[in-house]
């Protein structure tokens, strides 16, 4: 914005120019009647006084046309009254071009300019006839000012008013293009003051906030136009605050909820030209719901390939240990069956007379019989096993399993609940593979529950509609199981020992284990995580310590969900090379 | 000695073949012969012509399928029977296979008993133990 010129100092400078050079027309008049005299030094006195007042008044009040305004009328009238007292030789002529330029000056419009001359027109014939000189022999003379007085006002009267008229057109083109610019963006656009009182609205934000001229927005506050979310307003009335504060520039974003829409915000002090101070603060806001959504589509991918990675990781290193496995187990074995040749040979040649030879036999042999187990299960990750997908009767694969578990069941005093929800329900699986999963879960469970006070085992089966993605544990974030499709549940759930966050998170991995050296290799949960896997289902846990842990299996329905994940694995198995 | 069983054990491990030697014969039945490697294997179950043989899968100059496919090639030993003895399978695979059978060939997994091997022996060649 373009700084105004200081009007106190202009206006001090003009006027003491006037009353200079009208002092010097009165002090020096050489017609000035004595008895006038008074009058001449009263208006100096009145001049210099007003002119003094002047330099006292604050410069903001100038700008105040009022004012402004008031000291040139001051001025229209004492000029011309001086000139008249000053009685000097064409003085009336003097006086005359100054009303005609004064005249045309504040006159806004023709018809006005040419009342006020007629008018003024009269006051001087008056004039001349109180001097006496209408009568006289220069009577003509006088009374030919008129008609020029006249000529002179039309002729300044239609330059300037013409020029007055092009510069309002300059103006209101100006106004006019600020206005369509403003109405023509897509943004929403106010000026509010400091107590968030609105000065001004595009036709936007009016629309936007249900108002359809912006007229019917003048005088509201922001906090009743947005009256419907009264924290948003609050927020917008608080940056509006430190706009005026910082005197700068503020940027937020923001979230509407009536309208789901997200808005960058932009509030810009307008500032006072000849001050600097913030006057009012224009709110520019820019919706940008759309770059927000591909923010969080970015981000949901960003998420989705970090899960991926992590998953192919996971896969990659079983790959590898599977690799490993094979070597491991081929690099073993072959020791492994000479030291059992070798008993068989000790065996055959020793007199059996020393039982404490045979028990160290028998403790040779033993310690042979748990690396060759261990050997199995680390093979059990890469070998490519023949497998048969069928629909299994859920219910009496979990009783022949419990079966199985009878004697160790027994053994640690479990006692067992059973809730089906209903006797019919079929999982698509490999039975004996499945076997092997729920064997596993509840010899883990029999076990966790030795110390306990305690000891029922609970398993429950059901089938699930899903409602949610998500896994509570273990490390493969799959697509097995999609919102809305069904799913079977087998909880194996305990009342033992429980586990800690920590330990949770690693009971797939390969070789984690909380048991002693001879209970387990800390193999078997990692072989369930995968077991499960290739049957195209999932693995979860819940666990408190010393109240229980409970595996929650998901398997699927039907066999043509599993069906397309073997032929995935197949695929895998043959690029590990083994 | 002449109804005792011939036996040819092929396999790099050394100490496996002599094991294998000392169990086999101290049953009585067998007479084994041994080599180490399958080029060796070759040769000696031509000049021997043993009633089986026992056949590691993984060997350093020859792979033991290469050895079998050259065995069944010659005239001499193209029916002498197969056992393969392998450190990559599991027992358990090959129990729940339809055969213990990998080609035309048999197939046993590393750790091997004396007795089952035997067993196997002798079922193989239909002979009661």
């Amino acid at each position: 914005m373009a700084t105004q010129i200081p009007r106190k100092r202009t206006i001090f400078f003009i006027r003491l120019m006037v009353v200079i050079t009208t002092a010097y027309f009165i002090l020096l008049s050489p017609v000035a009647g004595k008895e006038l005299e008074i009058y001449g030094y009263i208006f100096i006195a009145v001049y210099l006084m007003t002119n003094l007042i002047v330099a006292y008044i604050p410069e903001k009040y100038f700008h105040d046309n009022r004012i402004f305004y008031g000291f040139i009328l001051c001025d229209s009238i004492l000029l011309p009254a001086g000139i008249y007292f000053s009685g000097y030789i064409g003085s009336d002529l003097y006086l005359m071009f100054f009303f005609i330029i004064s005249l045309t000056t504040m006159s806004s419009r023709f018809g006005y300019l040419m009342i006020n001359t007629f008018l003024f027109c009269l006051i001087y014939l008056w004039l001349l006839h109180e001097k006496g000189v209408l009568t006289g022999p220069k009577a003509g003379a006088y009374l030919i000012q008129i008609p020029f007085i006249i000529v002179i006002a039309i002729f300044y009267g239609y330059l300037i008013t013409t020029r007055l008229k092009d510069k309002d057109m300059r103006i209101n083109e100006v106004r006019q293009r600020y206005e369509q610019v403003v109405q023509a963006t897509d943004v929403l656009m106010s000026i509010v003051d400091r107590d968030g009182k609105l000065k001004f609205a595009n036709d936007i934000f009016a629309r936007f906030y249900g108002y359809h001229e912006d007229k019917r927005l003048a005088g509201l506050t922001i906090a009743q136009v947005n009256a419907e979310d009264a924290s948003e307003a609050d927020k917008l009335l608080d940056y509006v605050q430190s706009v005026y504060q910082k005197n700068d520039m503020v940027r937020y974003e923001s979230y509407n909820k009536k309208h789901n829409l997200w808005f960058a915000n932009t509030l810009g002090p307008i500032r006072d030209p000849s001050t600097g101070d913030v006057l009012d603060v224009c709110v520019i806001s820019k919706d940008i719901t759309d770059r927000i959504e591909k923010e969080k589509k970015l981000n949901n991918t960003v998420e989705l390939l970090i899960k991926t990675r992590d998953q192919l990781i996971q896969q990659d290193k079983m790959a590898a240990l599977g690799r490993m496995a094979s070597g491991i187990a081929h690099e073993i074995r072959n020791p492994l069956e000479i030291i059992y040749m070798g008993i068989d040979y000790l065996e055959n040649n020793i007199a059996h007379q020393d039982p404490q030879i045979d028990g160290s036999i028998e403790k040779i042999y033993k310690a042979a019989n748990r690396a060759d187990n261990i050997i199995n299960n680390i093979l059990s990750f890469s070998r490519k096993s023949e497998y048969k997908i069928t629909q299994i009767p859920v219910c009496q694969l979990l009783d022949n399993t419990l079966v199985l578990a009878n004697q160790a069941l027994h053994k640690g005093h479990v006692t067992v609940k059973r809730e089906y929800e209903t006797e019919s329900l079929e999982a698509a699986g490999d039975y004996n593979m499945l076997e092997q999963v729920f064997l596993n879960l509840i010899n883990n469970a029999i076990d966790a529950m030795k110390e306990s006070t305690e000891k029922r085992l609970t398993i429950r089966a059901s089938g699930k509609i899903i409602s949610e993605i998500g896994y509570k544990t273990g490390y493969r974030y799959t697509d097995f199981f999609r919102i809305g499709e069904k799913k079977i549940v087998v909880e194996i759930s305990d009342t033992g020992k429980g586990m800690s966050k920590d330990v949770q998170s690693k009971i797939f991995e390969p070789f984690f284990t909380t048991k002693s050296v001879n209970e387990g290799t800390g193999l078997g949960l990692s072989i369930v995580h995968m077991i499960i896997e290739r049957l195209s289902g999932t693995i979860d846990v819940t666990s408190e310590e010393n109240k229980g842990t409970t595996f929650y299996v998901n398997i699927q329905p039907q066999i043509k969900k599993v069906v397309a994940e073997e032929g995935q694995y197949d695929k895998s198995d043959q690029s590990s090379g083994y | 000695m002449t109804n005792q069983i011939k036996v040819l054990a092929i396999d790099d491990e050394v100490d496996f073949c002599y094991f294998i030697k000392k169990n086999l014969t101290q049953s009585g039945l067998f007479d084994v012969v041994v080599a180490n490697n399958g080029a060796d294997g070759i040769k000696l179950a031509r000049k021997e012509k043993p009633d089986i043989i026992l056949l590691d899968l993984f060997m350093p100059d020859i792979p033991g399928e290469d050895v079998a496919a050259e065995l069944k090639d010659h005239p001499a030993t193209a029916d002498i029977p197969i056992l393969y003895i392998t450190a990559l399978a599991s027992n358990d695979e090959i129990v729940e296979g339809e055969s213990n059978k990998m080609g035309d060939n048999y197939i046993m997994a590393k750790p091997v008993r004396t007795k089952k091997l035997i067993e196997t022996i002798m079922k193989i060649l239909g002979q009661s133990y």
